[in-house]
């Protein structure tokens, strides 16, 4: 091990990618107060996908996390707020909007 | 000719309704509080001169396809009843989702109005909106609207448009066709053109000036108010508030004065009628009706003081944040942060609370809080609660709160018990309510919801308990043969040997008297009764005594005629409050559980829970204050633990169930 460097250590985690250069993370790893674009909603509930989406919560538009108190996520989609349960928050997948 | 009004969850829809047709339907803020279609006529100043104007009043919802219960009512008005003509009422600060609706509704044909709502929110903002653009590129005319405010709100243009362009044929500005309904990648890349169009509407007629402070207030708010931990002493101190101004201190204050006209008008009515009228029809008019109704209606100013405080609290935008704060809790417990919603508003009555259960999407937490709602004390419960507190406990406050810790305690572990009965331990939730924005709380609309309440209360005495109280009161004076009964054999009487069986039931409780057991009974119609019951069973006048300004004048006095030690008397009142409701909430209830398994099993539920609480309070309660069990310890300990029994075979079987899913997951 002397003198090797571990792999790890140079390659940045998946979960580090995410938060840092772009790649997909759900939003409870986001951070708050800054624009994500939203990528997959993650869920076999295809009833509670057809509700997101009637508020505008689908692949490609625009969410932002304003704030995270305990297990509730504050976001803002379009003009709207929302306060999300982890569990919810999970199934949001996003990435950094550029 | 028919106006439906449609939108957005609080875009403002029923203030607009109750602006346009003078109604007082129930408003607030925060979404969902509509959850029944209603109507009414255009107040005469709107219609121009013309009639027959009917305007329905719809819950919101974000689109044609529906989510919870009440979207659905929405949907299938429009879809089926054809209203001539739609005002779309659209929340002028969230434009670019509130359209999404919009489009759905201009490509019904129907022609439509868009209401631009909130218009003077949006100008705080300096969002500027072109609202003839709007209207060209919509292909319907769009009027800009302040349904909270009374003058310049453009309702009398709203309306006079409706009647202009009813009978036309609305065109479509974006039609989403598809070719086969059932294909469901298809819908959605027609609903994604859909916001495609609303937002080249949108950034077409609308310019922003983000004023950032103004937000980052709202935020900064919610970061202290719904915080994880700050959020809960917030939240109890909220509560302790409304309760103890309206229930030891500004109520019975009022209360006080309120009685000394009922006293005084039953000593006038006592005076007209002199010596010479028969004691029986005396007997019904001083007892049962001036008595009976007055001993009720004599708690309404600490039911209309709570109205107030519950209406400033529904108006300001908080019952959103509560609903966040709680669901970690409720979650825990199988229920959803919505299900404190309809707890909070049962604290006024039970009906709109389990009402208020449709906006929750999940059948079982639904159900659940359908069912666990009425444990709440209600304003009907409120002079009951007074009336033992002020009998028995010297009007000790300690009681009344008690009671809304008992209630949640309750509330608690029913829930844990009803999820472990489903087997749906281990189900995934998810929760999601929009979070309005806060507001200062109008006065007026307080004041306006407090009034209609209260009256709706004293139709309620004047009515239903009115005719209970001389129903009772002539039971109790007659026999089976419809003689008198002579005074000192009122076991005789026809009420007596109707409730002298149920009586036998209540003696583990420690409250086998039949007057006690007639009046709870009574109970079942409405709360309220249990005080009207009692007044007229121990022709007690008056409850409250005007002249110490003490709430129970003669409290001694009153706790002897019911024999009753205080043991007895506490778990008397909590049968009567933590048993099954009155029959308007099971009919509630019934509605909202779409279930007859459910049903029947809540009100079972309900039972066991109320003869439960009331024989652990009386049983163990006499075994500290005198060092023995109360009477009847074995026989209640029994009937007990068989409930016990029933109610934990059936959660055994549930969490099999959850086992076996379980295992099938894995």
């Amino acid at each position: 091990m002397n003198g090797t460097v571990s792999l790890k250590t140079i390659m940045p985690t998946k979960k580090r990618m995410g938060r840092y250069d772009g790649g997909t993370v759900n939003l409870t790893n986001a951070q708050a107060n800054r624009e994500y674009i939203i990528k997959d909603i993650k869920t076999d509930d295809l009833e509670l996908k057809g509700f997101l989406f009637t508020l505008g919560c689908y692949e490609g538009e625009k969410v932002t996390l304003l704030s995270v108190l305990g297990d509730n996520y504050i976001i803002t989609i379009k003009d709207a707020k929302y306060s999300i349960d982890r569990n919810l928050a999970e199934a949001i997948l996003v990435s950094r909007s550029f | 000719m028919k106006i439906a009004l449609a939108g957005n969850p609080n875009s403002g829809k029923t203030t607009l309704f109750n602006a346009i047709t003078g109604r007082i339907e129930r408003v607030g803020n925060w979404p969902g509080v509509t959850i029944e279609k209603k109507e009414g006529p255009v107040k005469k100043n709107l219609a121009g001169g013309k009639t027959n104007i009917v305007v329905v009043d719809l819950p919101g919802t974000y689109s044609m396809s529906p989510f919870t219960q009440e979207e659905d009512i929405t949907r299938s008005f429009i879809k089926y009843e054809k209203p001539d003509v739609i005002i779309n009422i659209v929340d002028a600060t969230n434009l670019s989702r509130s359209l999404f609706f919009t489009t759905q509704l201009l490509e019904l044909g129907i022609p439509v109005i868009v209401a631009l709502n909130k218009s003077d929110l949006n100008r705080k903002k300096g969002t500027v909106i072109n609202v003839q653009a709007l209207s060209e590129r919509l292909k319907c005319p769009v009027i800009e609207t302040i349904a909270t405010s009374g003058r310049n709100n453009g309702l009398k243009e709203l309306i006079s448009t409706a009647l202009k362009i009813r009978g036309t044929k609305q065109e479509a500005p974006f039609v989403g066709k598809v070719a086969n309904s059932n294909d469901k990648s298809e819908i959605e890349a027609v609903d994604r053109q859909r916001f495609e169009f609303v937002k080249s509407v949108v950034s077409e007629v609308e310019i922003k000036k983000h004023d950032d402070n103004r937000l980052s207030r709202q935020d900064a708010a919610d970061r202290i108010i719904a915080h994880r931990w700050l959020g809960i002493p917030i939240f109890a101190v909220v509560m302790w508030g409304v309760f103890s101004i309206s229930q030891a201190y500004l109520g019975p204050f009022l209360a006080d004065i309120f009685v000394g006209w009922i006293d005084a008008f039953h000593a006038w009515v006592e005076g007209i009628l002199g010596e010479g009228v028969s004691p029986v029809l005396r007997s019904i008019l001083l007892d049962g009706i001036i008595g009976g109704v007055g001993a009720v209606v004599g708690f309404l100013p600490l039911i209309m003081v709570l109205f107030f405080l519950l209406a400033l609290l529904e108006d300001c935008g908080y019952m959103a944040r509560v609903a966040v704060v709680m669901d970690r809790f409720l979650k825990k417990v199988g229920l959803s942060g919505k299900s404190i919603i309809p707890i909070i508003i049962g604290t006024g009555c039970a009906v709109p609370g389990v009402m208020a259960t449709r906006t929750i999407k999940n059948d079982r937490q639904r159900r659940t809080t359908a069912m666990l709602t009425p444990f709440m004390p209600c304003g009907a419960k409120l002079p009951v609660i007074a009336l033992f507190s002020g009998v028995f406990f010297n009007d000790s406050p300690w009681v009344g709160t008690l009671m809304y810790f008992v209630a949640v305690a309750l509330i608690i572990a029913g829930a844990l018990i009803i999820v472990r009965i489903t087997g749906e331990r281990n189900a995934k939730t998810y929760f999601i309510m929009e979070l309005p924005e806060y507001r200062f709380p109008s006065l007026k609309r307080a004041a306006i919801s407090m009034l209609s309440r209260g009256k709706a209360f004293i139709i309620r005495a004047g009515t239903i308990i009115l005719l209970c109280n001389v129903v009772v009161n002539l039971m109790q004076s007659f026999d089976w043969s419809l003689h008198v009964v002579e005074e000192g054999a009122e076991n005789t009487s026809i009420l007596a040997s109707i409730a002298s069986p149920f009586a036998v039931l209540l003696i583990p409780l420690g409250f086998g008297a039949w007057q006690l057991a007639a009046a709870a009974i009574t109970g079942f119609i409405a709360k309220e009764n249990v005080v009207g019951t009692l007044a007229v069973v121990y022709s007690i006048t008056n409850f409250i005594d005007t002249e110490e300004f003490e709430l129970v004048g003669g409290a001694t006095n009153v706790a002897g005629v019911m024999g009753l030690t205080s043991v007895a008397a506490l778990a008397y009142l909590m049968f009567n409050l933590f048993t099954t409701p009155c029959f308007a909430a099971i009919g509630a209830m019934r509605a909202e559980m779409e279930n007859k398994k459910w049903f029947w099993g809540g009100i079972a539920f309900q039972l066991c829970i109320g003869y439960t609480v009331a024989f652990i309070t009386y049983q163990f309660g006499t075994l500290f204050t005198t060092g023995a069990f109360g009477t009847a310890f074995l026989p209640g300990l029994a009937v007990v633990i068989i409930m016990m029994s029933v109610i934990a075979y059936f959660a055994g079987k549930g969490e099999q169930k959850a086992a076996v899913k379980a295992t099938l997951r894995a």
